[in-house]
């Protein structure tokens, strides 16, 4: 256990090879910081970016709130986003690419699951899966509160989990997508991790 | 002395200080004691009363006594802790007991429990030589998806140890995306691992694959 979370910590950047592993753990152990050679990968938490991997317009969202979780949300969960860059409507290709109606714009305010993170998920099997970004599937669009608007939004949440506004999703999928009944998503997968 | 004096904090708790029931443990010793030196025993038994008084031991007298009987019940003493039994003092034979299992040393019973799970695990399914650097594919079966099995292939990234929980990490670029896995060897999910060819590396971990290009994470 201790040896697989050294092994997590330990990136070899480093030119001095074995004395700064050494001495980076000294360091790690006693600020708990990052400054040190080794990167221990987090949550998805306020301000983190992420990708976005499907067809719905946005290209990338920065993370404001975790649905899920006091440090923050990990795969599979939900999180509310903003969106920081979309796609323009003269880069899109025609055809299957096309972007859906009711697409994202930049500045909206969205609600994702995340379908790729780089902070590794223990499975129930003993294994672990990890991606090398992060990576979001916009599921909806947080209106802006209004009386009758927010009742509705809540009852969508509530009842059911939204469904994925966009209709292709790029990349591999883990199957955690499976116990967050995010179905769709798995349907329309390029590749089940 | 020194290398008995180890077994004092372990014997100690389990020593009550009452006597009566001590002259109860004491016959529940030798009585369960094997057979490793059947006149050392009889000896130690009749010679403690005045062995134990020259000794210089700083514990009780009594528990001094018993430790010296759990120390040859462990089959440990290496003769070292006799030597404070005065040798030779008496010679009568003690029929010993009849030849038991030899008892488990302390301290090693992880060890002996994962080595017994690992056998199990390799008569269902024998696991084969996987060292950093093999490129491997492996058949997993996922409780989820019940059809047929998943297949994972990619480069072993590292290898870590760990009795029954000896897991490899597995990295491949799947659909542009770099993913890494960890898999337990010995599970019985995984109902191939077959090692499908072999790349030269220097090194235990190849973490230096998550910075370089991703053509050499790419297996078809």
């Amino acid at each position: 256990m201790a040896a697989a979370l050294a092994s997590r910590l330990t990136k070899g950047r480093s030119l001095l090879g074995g004395l700064t592993n050494a001495f980076s753990g000294l360091m790690s152990s006693s600020n708990g910081s990052i400054l040190s050679q080794q990167q221990q990968r987090t949550f998805i938490q306020m301000g983190t970016t992420l990708k976005v991997v499907d067809n719905s317009g946005g290209k990338e969202v920065m993370c404001i709130q975790s649905l899920r979780g006091k440090k923050g949300a990990r795969l599979g969960d939900i999180v509310i986003g903003s969106v920081k860059e979309a796609a323009q409507k003269k880069d899109v290709k025609k055809g299957k690419d096309d972007i859906q109606k009711g697409k994202v714009k930049k500045g909206n305010v969205v609600y994702g699951v995340v379908v790729r993170a780089a902070m590794q998920k223990g499975r129930v099997d003993g294994s672990q899966v990890r991606f090398d970004d992060n990576a979001i599937v916009i599921l909806g669009i947080k209106e802006k509160k209004k009386d009758e608007n927010g009742k509705e939004k809540k009852k969508k949440h509530a009842g059911g989990f939204h469904q994925p506004l966009g209709t292709r999703v790029f990349g591999p999928v883990p199957h955690e997508m499976r116990l967050k009944k995010q179905l769709k998503i798995l349907s329309l997968a390029q590749h089940l991790v | 002395m020194a290398t008995s004096s180890h077994l004092f904090p372990q014997a100690l708790h389990m020593i009550p200080t009452s006597q009566p029931s001590k002259k109860l443990r004491l016959s529940s010793f030798l009585s369960c004691a094997p057979s490793m030196n059947p006149p050392r025993l009889s000896v130690s038994r009749l010679s403690l009363n005045h062995s134990v008084s020259k000794s210089s031991f700083s514990l009780d007298a009594k528990a001094r006594r018993e430790v010296l009987v759990r120390a040859e019940g462990e089959g440990e003493g290496e003769g070292e802790a006799e030597e404070g039994v005065d040798e030779g003092n008496v010679e009568e034979v003690v029929e010993a007991k009849a030849a038991r299992k030899a008892r488990v040393k302390l301290g090693d019973v992880m060890g002996i429990l994962n080595h017994k799970a690992i056998e199990v695990s390799e008569k269902v399914r024998p696991v084969p030589e996987i060292r950093t650097g093999d490129i491997v594919e492996i058949k997993l079966e996922v409780p989820e998806n019940r059809r047929r099995l998943s297949i994972y292939k990619g480069i072993v990234m590292s290898r870590q140890n760990a009795g029954i929980h000896t897991t490899i990490r597995i990295r491949r670029i799947i659909a542009g995306i770099g993913v890494e896995i960890v898999f337990p060897i010995y599970s019985p999910n995984i109902k191939e691992i077959k090692v499908v060819s072999h790349r030269k590396v220097r090194r235990a971990r190849l973490y230096y694959l998550r910075d370089k290009l991703p053509r050499l994470s790419t297996f078809k």
